[in-house]
């Protein structure tokens, strides 16, 4: 048993992520992104967000010393509830501060918070190592691609990973976003749908020479020391969710928003978490994303016009790494209490090796579809850069938050536009879907399934086992889906994916029957003589999810009852 | 400062007095201008009205998205646009707020609800309205616009609440002006409005709006005004419909009763395709356009099941 001082120090060790040390490191080059300039600017940037902060609450000693008391009170709970070692650390403290705090000056009330603010920011604020960026960009394609196919490496160096990029397909205007990054910031807002986004996302940026970005991961993700030092030296920033303090909320959107006004291109899941259940999501609160509207007010009223642009996109898996669990959660209804999971598929080595195994043996088994940029005011961009207004025309950005001709910098206004902002990019989101092969198979079985059932809840319909559709019908309903969905997605209202594209029906329903048998722990569906067995009904619940919105306008006459209680799943836009 | 005037009707002139009352200027725009402009009030071209920070569009829904479409090429994010329809246009219910948003560049857009009808406005009688926006400068523009001691302007965030709302008091209105033309007793009246309140609520909290806003002034409470007798047209309409005059002769009369009618046509295919309830609103679209007569009316309201409220 180590003593208290010793294991607070290993503690203090275990939890500052490795750093290469800086002088060794080559000088960023003029054009590159402005995040290879970050280790330099780390110091200023956690004492500008330390100043906006404490400017924030100058003048307003009351809710100064309220701020003060409800972060001791917040800090003091959660830490006593957790009773570990950062417990024992920072503990003692913040009940100091609790007892201390109402008979301090309001000087000392000042420094108290300029103290804790530039530890919380401390803590926030990542790392970019060029070098880490570089050994990054040469291993990653083969990591992935050992993990894969692990007898396919040498010829895959020899190809340049061409299976890898086979089976994650990156589509959507990216010439047009590389040139944006060049004379603006990018905040890119994608679904989340898995832990394996941000590495997926990480690899196309790097695969397709967009700029590497930073973002917000979340503090549990950082307790696996190998992927915390790439993540932390990859300009990830550590957001700790089990922190409710308000003043640490604060610090984390004025981190944000002057990583963004510094020209820092930025990555957020708007959605917050996961999507549970397998639903695109159709109502965004933005969230962190919303800083990057605050964060072009706050230019432009100091006369910087760089342009900020949103970049929705999607993240369309024919397999979801924890898919199961994800479902299991959002039919307990337990989605919002176990806010973090910790105890998913996500965390079980087998479970990743039979998951990428099993990718390996699909094509295009991942599609990310980048969408429509849009300006903070939900215009489009054009191909330079310009934001247009609904007749074509170029409007100026600055004029939205502009009062009586003078850029202004207003929490209230930049609250409406973000709200705004979160339909468009709900918008964005419904049209930049590219559904694939499994979840369109799962709908039309699931579809049948609600058909059988009409007695039956929601909940009731997840309880039933083997029923059955038959083989040559669910061809012929996936076939006439197939054709619905390919002259929506020619009116631009979706996308489809390649194999619903070029497959035969008996081909789709083959394929979508090999991905599922094998990862999950019962498959979704299975074959059984001349018939189609569902065998896991909430994991064809959370496939078919995605084509909720296009339930009724992919059913038959003999199918639209069923559709109706499926698109009711998703609720009214 | 300068307001600007979308509309040549009733309305909109007296939305341009009660803007001369708080001292501003009016740039107003009218197709038939059916007045001569007054001191303050200048009657412009269209594109003058960029000159303008906030602008009021007091204009039919059906003609709204292409004047705002024309309008919109002179504007920019600076420009706040505000509408006092009781319409929704297209199938999916959209409102003009959406449409506003969808066919100009302006974000800070917002809807003028409650019980504010045309002569009181003018004349500067006492009352009170609903300014619906997501952006607060928008409701301060418009209290600094209109509002005042004799008019007291509240803001809602529930931009589509207060539209839809908004829409229903609209044909709900025509629906009471009926049912009194009828001959039929304030009970039925009162089954009549509250009930098509509650229908019209479900569907607008479907749409995103707030319970709340249908039980306030944008809803029960501008109902209440038209109840009253604060010379609503879309109660005269009802009224003259009950007594059998003809759509067409009606329409010869004014402008206002046109929402109503298209409204609970809209709302009732919308139930329809959705499967949400609304057997009052589908009824009053069955009555204006003449499918059923009072008898199939008081037969229809006194038989339906009754469940609890």
């Amino acid at each position: 048993m180590l003593a208290a001082p010793m294991r607070s120090l290993m503690f203090r060790l275990l939890s500052q992520p490795l750093r290469l040390p800086a002088f060794l490191g080559p000088a960023p080059r003029p054009d590159d992104p402005q995040i290879f300039r970050f280790n330099s600017e780390r110091g200023t940037i956690i004492s500008d967000v330390v100043r906006r902060v404490a400017q924030h609450y100058a003048g307003q000693p009351d809710r100064l010393l309220y701020l003060l008391n409800e972060a001791g009170n917040a800090e003091v709970r959660r830490l006593a509830s957790q009773g570990d070692l950062e417990a024992s650390d920072a503990l003692g403290a913040w009940r100091r501060l609790i007892k201390r705090v109402g008979k301090m000056s309001e000087e000392e009330r000042r420094a108290e918070l300029r103290e804790i603010v530039a530890r919380m920011t401390g803590d926030i604020a990542g790392n970019f190592d060029v070098r880490v960026y570089g050994l990054a960009t040469k291993i990653i394609p083969g990591l992935l691609t050992a993990i894969m196919s692990p007898g396919d490496l040498p010829r895959q160096l020899l190809s340049g990973f061409r299976a890898l990029d086979e089976r994650i397909i990156a589509e959507g205007p990216i010439d047009k976003l590389r040139r944006l990054a060049k004379v603006g910031t990018l905040v890119l807002v994608p679904t989340h749908s898995s832990n394996l986004d941000s590495v997926a996302l990480g690899y196309v940026l790097m695969r397709e020479q967009l700029p590497p970005v930073v973002y917000g991961a979340g503090k549990n993700l950082f307790s696996n020391p190998l992927l915390s030092f790439f993540m932390h030296n990859l300009g990830a920033y550590r957001v700790d969710r089990r922190i409710s303090a308000q003043l640490y909320k604060e610090t984390l959107k004025t981190y944000s928003c002057m990583m963004i006004e510094r020209g820092y291109h930025s990555l957020f899941f708007p959605g917050g978490t996961r999507s549970r259940s397998g639903l695109v999501e159709r109502r965004l609160k933005l969230g962190l994303a919303g800083t990057g509207v605050e964060a072009f007010a706050r230019n432009q009223a100091r006369g910087i016009s760089r342009p900020v642009y949103f970049v929705p996109a999607t993240l369309n898996y024919a397999l979801v790494l924890e898919a199961e669990t994800l479902i299991d959660d959002h039919l307990k209804g337990a989605g919002q209490s176990r806010y973090i999971i910790d105890d998913d598929e996500s965390g079980q080595a087998e479970r990743w090796f039979r998951f990428f195994t099993k990718l390996s043996q699909l094509r295009s088994a991942m599609v990310l579809r980048f969408g429509e940029p849009l300006d903070p005011f939900c215009n489009p961009i054009d191909d330079e850069g310009r934001s247009l207004s609904p007749s074509g025309r170029t409007v100026d950005p600055a004029s939205y938050v502009k009062f009586r001709g003078v850029a202004t910098v207003d929490a209230a206004r930049d609250a409406g536009y973000t709200r705004e902002l979160g339909d468009a990019i709900a918008r964005e989101y419904q049209r930049s879907t590219v559904i694939l092969w499994t979840q369109l198979v799962a709908h039309i079985l699931y579809r049948q399934l609600v058909a059988q059932t009409p007695e039956l809840d929601l909940f009731g319909r997840q309880r039933v086992r083997g029923a059955t559709m038959p083989r040559s019908q669910l061809e012929a309903e996936v076939g006439e889906a197939r054709d619905r969905l390919l002259a929506f997605a020619a009116a631009g209202l979706v996308h489809v994916g390649p194999v619903l594209q070029s497959q035969s029906p008996e081909k789709i329903v083959a394929e979508a029957l090999t991905a599922w048998s094998g990862y999950h722990t019962r498959p979704a569906a299975s074959a059984k003589g001349g018939d189609i067995v569902i065998e896991d009904p909430n994991l064809l619940l959370f496939y078919q999810n995605r084509l909720v919105p296009f339930a009724e306008e992919l059913a038959t006459p003999e199918t639209l009852t069923a559709a109706r209680t499926i698109a009711a799943l998703g609720g009214r836009t | 400062m300068k307001i600007g005037v979308v509309g040549g009707g009733a309305f909109a002139w007296a939305l341009a007095h009660a803007v001369r009352r708080t001292g501003s200027e009016v740039l107003m725009w009218s197709r038939r201008p059916q007045r001569e402009a007054g001191a303050g009030i200048s009657l412009v071209a269209l594109p003058a009205l960029a000159a303008a920070e906030l602008i009021f569009f007091a204009v039919p829904s059906p003609v709204l998205p292409e004047l705002a479409r024309e309008l919109g090429q002179h504007l920019d994010g600076g420009h706040y646009l505000v509408h006092v329809s009781r319409g929704i246009v297209g199938d999916g219910l959209m409102t003009l707020s959406q449409v506003l948003r969808s066919v100009t560049p302006c974000r800070r857009v917002g809807a003028l609800a409650g019980p504010l009808v045309a002569a009181a406005l003018e004349s500067g009688a006492p009352g009170g309205g609903v300014i619906a926006s997501r952006f607060p400068e928008v409701h301060a523009a418009v209290r600094e616009a209109i509002g005042g001691k004799r008019l007291r302007i509240y803001s809602s965030e529930d931009v589509i609440g207060a539209e839809f709302a908004s829409t229903a008091v609209g044909l709900l209105a025509m629906a009471v002006g009926y049912v009194q033309g009828i001959g039929l007793g304030p009970a039925t009246l009162a089954v009549m409005a509250s009930r098509g309140m509650a229908e019209c609520t479900r569907i607008g909290v479907q749409l995103g709006g707030r319970v709340e806003t249908f039980a306030g002034l944008a809803g029960h409470g501008d109902l209440l005004a038209a109840v009253a007798g604060d010379g609503r047209p879309e109660l005269a309409v009802g009224r003259e419909l009950a007594a059998g005059t003809l759509l067409a002769d009606i329409r010869r009369q004014g402008g206002a009763y046109v929402e109503g009618i298209e409204s609970a046509r809209r709302i009732a295919a919308y139930a329809q395709r959705t499967g949400a309830r609304a057997p009052l609103v589908s009824m009053c679209a069955d009555v204006f356009d003449r499918k059923i007569g009072s008898a199939e009316v008081v037969e229809l309201l006194m038989s339906r099941a009754v469940g609890g409220e």
